[in-house]
């Protein structure tokens, strides 16, 4: 092989790893930031100058036009309380209390981000439409088909899926621990 | 073998290059299909969009609670007027993207004390209205977008007409 041939061969093949590497590392989503609180991930840096360039590439594929977490934060759960991916065809438990926000709305979306067509034409809860019991909890059912007597908010049948919690102007206890805030919980109850 | 080495670490030095380059590029990339996807009426003037359905998805995880309307922009030919009418009661805001995705402005109808307002986005060497609040940037172009939340997607029709008081278009006079 001529001394040439090594090199077009070897540059080639670094332009295919470079931008094969990019978008793997890009890939991490909107959630893959720094903190945690149970299955959601959120990071506070989105949409400001500060954030590096790979976060904002990150922000770019998942999340193009975020705010600025004083605006809203935006977090996401690839996973139920357990740690298992969410499954379109399994059912679950979203409860919780009203959030420390002006407003709150949660989102179900492909694993790329997209809404995902249901017969319901339902894809998102909000602190608006969800219904407050006797001790101030609320409660929806993820689940493929609709169940008998609960709120639903329709799965990704056949497929994965992921939520997207928003919160528009949380407020200033959340903001001063958003990893202990009290978050909604997501529990698997069956498949 | 020893044929090998140069060719392999000019091969590193080609990809960590190229996954930097394209790390750096992607924001702009996304930015610019966003425009043109957003901007169907055009650059330098509002779109109120649809609300988001499976069928109407024009960014990345779109808001189905949420009216976008969006002011695609590009400040070669001057400075960019937005006006931003708040709708009572509800949570809307103005938020201003440049070319790398950055924000560069946000304000709620909260912050506006529920009054509308006008914002002047300019490059740093362009004339500008006096008196006006301005907002300076180091690109031309980007998306203003207005954020109207809605409780039930039945509200759109009736909040129709109130979200297209926000406007957005060339500063022609300076007076």
């Amino acid at each position: 092989m001529k001394s040439w041939h090594r090199y077009a061969m070897l540059i080639v093949g670094g332009i295919a790893v470079g931008i094969g590497a990019a978008w793997t590392l890009t890939n991490g989503g909107l959630g893959d930031g720094s903190v945690r609180n149970g299955p959601w991930t959120t990071s506070l840096g989105y949409g400001t100058k500060a954030t590096d360039p790979l976060t904002r590439a990150m922000v770019a594929r998942s999340g193009l036009l975020a705010l600025p977490a004083k605006e809203t934060v935006y977090w996401l759960a690839t996973t139920d309380a357990s740690g298992a991916p969410l499954d379109g065809n399994c059912r679950y438990s979203l409860s919780g209390t009203p959030l420390d926000a002006r407003w709150w709305s949660i989102t179900v979306y492909d694993g790329a981000g997209y809404l995902v067509d249901n017969p319901a034409r339902i894809w998102s809860v909000n602190g608006a439409n969800v219904a407050i019991d006797a001790n101030g909890m609320w409660r929806v059912a993820i689940a493929p088909d609709k169940p008998r007597d609960q709120a639903w908010l329709p799965g990704i049948k056949g497929q994965p899926f992921q939520l997207t919690l928003r919160m528009y102007n949380p407020g200033r206890a959340f903001r001063a621990d958003p990893a202990k805030a009290v978050l909604p919980r997501l529990v698997k109850e069956g498949c | 073998m020893r044929g090998w080495l140069r060719p392999l670490v000019l091969g590193l030095i080609v990809a960590v290059a190229t996954g930097w380059a394209a790390i750096a590029a992607l924001p702009y990339g996304l930015m610019t299909i966003a425009m043109d996807r957003l901007g169907q009426g055009g650059i330098n003037s509002m779109s109120y969009g649809n609300l988001a359905t499976p069928e109407r998805q024009p960014v990345v995880r779109p808001s189905p609670d949420l009216a976008y309307s969006a002011c695609p922009y590009d400040l070669s030919k001057g400075p960019l007027a937005i006006d931003f009418a708040p709708v009572p009661g509800r949570y809307s805001s103005l938020s201003v993207f440049d070319a790398a995705t950055d924000v560069i402005f946000v304000r709620n109808d909260v912050e506006a004390g529920g009054r509308p307002f006008r914002i002047i986005v300019a490059r740093g060497d362009q004339a500008v209205p006096a008196g006006a609040e301005i907002i300076r940037t180091d690109h031309d172009r980007g998306i203003a977008l207005v954020r109207l939340l809605l409780k039930d997607p039945s509200e759109m029709g009736g909040l129709d007409a109130a979200r297209r008081q926000s406007s957005c278009g060339t500063v022609t006079k300076l007076k």
